[in-house]
């Protein structure tokens, strides 16, 4: 016998809300990527716990899903802000024009 | 209808004859416009051989017992469909050989006139144009097709108006034109719709029947769409009101005034006329009005002709004046006066066309006087066969126009008209006087005791083409002379045509002819009083009239009208509400709409750009909306 | 209360003390290797919870190459350090305002379930049976995540191709 289902999600919403406050407090967009892998990793864990409470193989197999989507996330938006770094010279989410700008139109 | 005859051989013989001028339209304007010889060779021959074609039809079905009609369907779009076919009867065959011959004639006659223009390849192509368009006309199967072929006609005739559109009065004409018969046609094309959401179909051998007709329609419907169809004629034919145009389209080259504004286009209207006579015939109020619009025209026209100085002018004038003449026949209820008419009329008036074109090209001027100043009458053959066009005009025995005028008047006194006959004789005597005016002034000219010699020989640009210009007047000028004398084999074979033409040869009124002939030779001795004999002062009656020499002159101030017409109506009255309309709601909504663009733009733009975390909350704020309402709400 | 409760909350604990402290450094080298250790645990987790082969892939997939990635781009750019406050207050406190309201609001809907307050018994579902799982009931989705996966790969290439145009240039000199 081990914990009640409410428990870990409840470990899932503590995570979830530490990735949401990293992803909206730090000025930073690759910490901002990092708070998003937190809470898809939160969601993952509450379908693990989901996965044993109903005895069902269904919730594992989503959290498959779930990395194959963080997977492409992060590629895709470290891509990016590679792009946005070269451009701007900053990892700023404050992507005021006058910064595009600097950096010359593609 | 049951096709009848060996059906094969007529629909490839007429569709040859139709399809050979639009090819050689095609090959003139894609590939030898620049090769004058050349393209005109093509144009003529396509027209030689559809005149071939043509009488070969005629030969053929002469003694045919019922229309021919082939009829393919064209378009088909749910319910609807657009047949476009072919008619052959008794009428449109005529009409078919009438164009035909006219074409082809003018434009050998062209090959003298024309020369040397750097136009020429061009000039060709659209007499292809304007002879494909004409000859489909004719012999269209249902209205649609009359439609679309008489507006190509119409922009033919634009074409050529405008032909010499370096000159500013000649484009302005060719935009009269076209603009005056576009007013009609809106009326036409107005009928048409009516037509067709009543009838559902536009097949004249449906429209011409009586009994189908008169089931489907109430009578004012019937009264309605007609007049609506007649506007349209009114415009083509150049009747009142809309008659301004055709005196001006006289910029355009002599030939093409000869061939489109005297002998075929213009009588479109009046052969629409005598197509849908059947149809026509069924209400008594657009009879009634047709004759009444023929008589005004005719009174009008024959008035302004009276005064005019320019000879081309005067012929313009004098086709008007015949065309309602052949309107007031129709109106009268008789279709074979109005269609013999129009046949005789097309072969004497373009005679006279093309002898007026000859007086031009020698003395360099359009001005009558100055004509015979110049010494007009020294160019015998003109003169000849402008004395016998002429004459034919003037309804002198034993000439065409004398046979057919006679008719008409005859069927105007049959049909319980005194008024009109009045009328109709008292046109038929400026008819007369006004075209031996214009003879007396070229043969007897004043004060040119010492004239220089003409220009004849030496002249122009194109010595050495006089053959084709001669050979042609003689050729019409024979026409003209023997065609009063196939009266009888004509109408045997019109009476063919079957719906609407119940009406018998009128009693022959025997003081008819004799006082048609007085009249004229009264006429005929006034004008000598007061243009031919030796102290005659070349002013006539009317001109000692201040008022009238001003009116009749001023064409009844009917462009003046229509100026002030269009200035109050279109251009201080719709005309400003147009304009008020683009400013407020047109220009008024793109402004509005380019500033709210900008907002919208400015919006999204605030949406999108500067923090992006401040945007995040605000979604995940509303998710958290979300899921309180979902959980506690639902 | 038995060993696996105890184990349990011993890696809840870690997990969030982990992960609290990696959206808290300043130096982004040091957030990365506290989610590591954050992602460790939750594979520990996943162990736990029955899921052996998840908590494989997590560490493989997450701690592994997510975050191996997340180092490379670190080194990549070498960020100038920001001046003025680390957490700007008028940012600052909407976000945890926000957060505290989701965390109070799912606890809230959390704890409305009287169901899943009863202890669960432990179960573990073999890879083996997870596999043949997987690829009976869900080949589309899997073949689907596949080409989500190409598409990725092919897009951060695009993205992360240095463009040679007029301003090219401009831009080298930039950094």
């Amino acid at each position: 016998m081990i914990v009640p289902l409410n428990h870990i999600l409840l470990l899932s919403g503590l995570l979830f809300s530490l990735g949401m406050f990293c992803t909206l407090a730090r000025r930073n967009l690759i910490m901002m990527l990092l708070g998003i892998e937190i809470m898809l990793n939160a969601a993952a864990v509450a379908f693990v716990g989901a996965s044993l409470h109903w005895q069902q193989m269904e919730g594992q197999a989503i959290v498959i899903f779930i990395l194959a989507v963080a997977a492409t996330e992060v590629t895709i938006g470290l891509a990016a802000i590679l792009v946005v770094y070269r451009r701007t010279d900053s990892v700023d989410p404050d992507m005021d024009a006058a910064l595009w700008e600097k950096g010359g139109s593609r | 209808m049951q096709p009848a005859t060996p059906l094969p051989n007529s629909l490839i013989v007429t569709a040859a004859a139709l399809l050979l001028p639009l090819l050689a339209f095609g090959v003139i304007m894609l590939a030898t416009r620049s090769r004058h010889r050349l393209s005109a060779a093509i144009s003529i021959g396509a027209a030689g051989l559809s005149l071939l074609a043509a009488v070969y039809l005629l030969v053929q079905h002469w003694q045919m017992q019922a229309p021919l009609i082939f009829q393919a369907v064209w378009m088909v779009s749910g319910q609807m469909t657009i047949p476009i076919g072919i008619l052959l009867d008794p009428i449109s065959l005529s009409m078919f050989a009438v164009v035909a011959a006219i074409s082809f004639l003018v434009q050998v006659y062209s090959l003298g006139y024309m020369a040397g223009d750097p136009g020429f390849g061009c000039y060709y192509g659209c007499m292809s144009l304007f002879a494909w368009a004409m000859l489909t006309l004719t012999v269209s199967s249902s209205l649609l097709q009359i439609y679309i072929f008489w507006e190509l006609v119409g922009l033919a005739s634009y074409l050529l108006i405008g032909f010499w559109f370096d000159k500013f009065s000649a484009s302005e004409a060719g935009k009269k034109a076209f603009v005056m018969t576009r007013t009609g046609d809106v009326a036409f094309l107005l009928g048409l719709v009516l037509l067709w959401l009543q009838l559902g179909t536009l097949d004249i051998p449906v429209l011409t029947n009586p009994a189908t007709v008169g089931a489907q329609l109430s009578p004012g419907m019937i009264t309605l769409t007609a007049l609506l169809i007649f506007g349209g004629i009114v415009g083509k034919s150049a009747q009142f009101p809309l008659l301004t145009w055709l005196p001006d389209a006289m910029e355009g080259p002599t030939p093409v005034s000869a061939l489109l504004h005297s002998a075929t286009m213009v009588a479109a209207g009046v052969y629409l006329f005598s197509r849908l006579f059947g149809f026509f015939s069924l209400s008594p109020t657009a009879m009634a009005v047709c004759l009444t619009i023929g008589t005004i025209s005719m009174l009008l026209a024959s008035t302004m002709a009276m005064v005019a100085r320019d000879i081309k002018q005067v012929w313009a004038y004098s086709t008007i004046s015949q065309l309602g003449f052949m309107l007031m026949g129709l109106g009268a209820g008789s279709l074979f006066a109005g269609a013999f008419h129009l046949i005789t009329h097309a072969g004497f008036k373009a005679l006279l066309f093309l002898c007026a074109d000859v007086f031009i090209h020698h003395c360099g001027t359009n001005d009558m006087f100055e004509i015979g100043r110049q010494g007009g009458r020294r160019l015998k053959s003109a003169v000849v066969c402008t004395i016998i066009g002429a004459g034919a005009l003037s309804g002198l025995p034993p000439l065409s126009g004398f046979f057919s005028k006679e008719m008409i008047l005859g069927h105007l006194l049959d049909s319980g008209h005194p008024v009109a006959f009045l009328a109709a004789a008292v046109g038929a005597f400026l008819t007369t006087y006004y075209s031996f005016r214009l003879i007396f002034i070229i043969l007897f000219p004043r004060d040119s005791g010492d004239a220089p010699p003409p220009e004849s020989h030496d002249g122009h640009h194109h010595a050495g083409s006089e053959w084709p210009m001669t050979t042609v007047l003689w050729c019409l000028a024979g026409v003209t002379v023997v065609l009063g004398f196939f009266q009888t084999p004509l109408h045997d074979f019109l009476a063919r045509a079957g719906t609407g033409f119940q009406a018998a040869t009128p009693a022959h009124h025997s003081w008819l002819p004799v006082a048609a002939c007085l009249l004229a030779a009264v006429a005929i001795l006034q004008a000598w009083f007061e243009y031919g004999r030796k102290k005659a002062r070349q002013i006539g009656w009317v001109e000692q009239i201040p008022f009238l020499a001003d009116l009749f002159g001023q064409r009844w101030y009917l462009d003046r009208l229509y100026r002030y017409l269009l200035d109050t109506l279109v251009y201080r009255g719709v005309s400003r509400l147009f304009t008020a309309n683009d400013r407020r709601v047109i220009d008024g909504a793109l402004d509005g709409l380019g500033r709210s663009t900008i907002g919208l733009g400015r919006v999204i733009d605030w949406v999108h750009g500067g923090m992006i975390q401040y945007r995040l909350m605000i979604m995940v704020a509303a998710v958290i909306g979300l899921i309180l309402f979902i959980g506690w709400g639902g | 209360m038995s060993i696996l409760t105890l184990l349990f909350y011993a890696i809840a604990l870690l997990i969030v003390v982990a992960t609290a402290m990696a959206v808290t450094r300043r130096n982004m080298v040091h957030a990365v290797l506290y989610l590591v250790l954050s992602f460790f645990g939750t594979a520990m987790l996943f162990y736990l919870l029955g899921a052996p082969f998840l908590a494989a892939l997590e560490i493989i997939i997450y701690a592994g190459a997510i975050m191996v990635l997340f180092l490379f781009l670190i080194m990549m750019i070498r960020l100038k350090t920001l001046p003025g406050m680390f957490f700007p207050v008028g940012q600052l406190l909407p976000a945890i305002l926000i957060s505290a309201g989701f965390l109070v609001v799912s606890s809230v809907m959390v704890g409305r379930n009287p169901a899943g307050w009863a202890p669960m018994p432990a179960a573990q579902a073999s890879p083996l049976a997870f596999g043949v799982y997987l690829f009976q009931t869900h080949w589309l989705a899997v073949e689907i995540a596949s080409m989500l996966l190409l598409v990725a790969l092919v897009g951060a290439y695009v993205l992360g191709r240095r463009v040679r145009g007029p301003s090219a240039d401009a831009r080298e000199e930039a950094p």
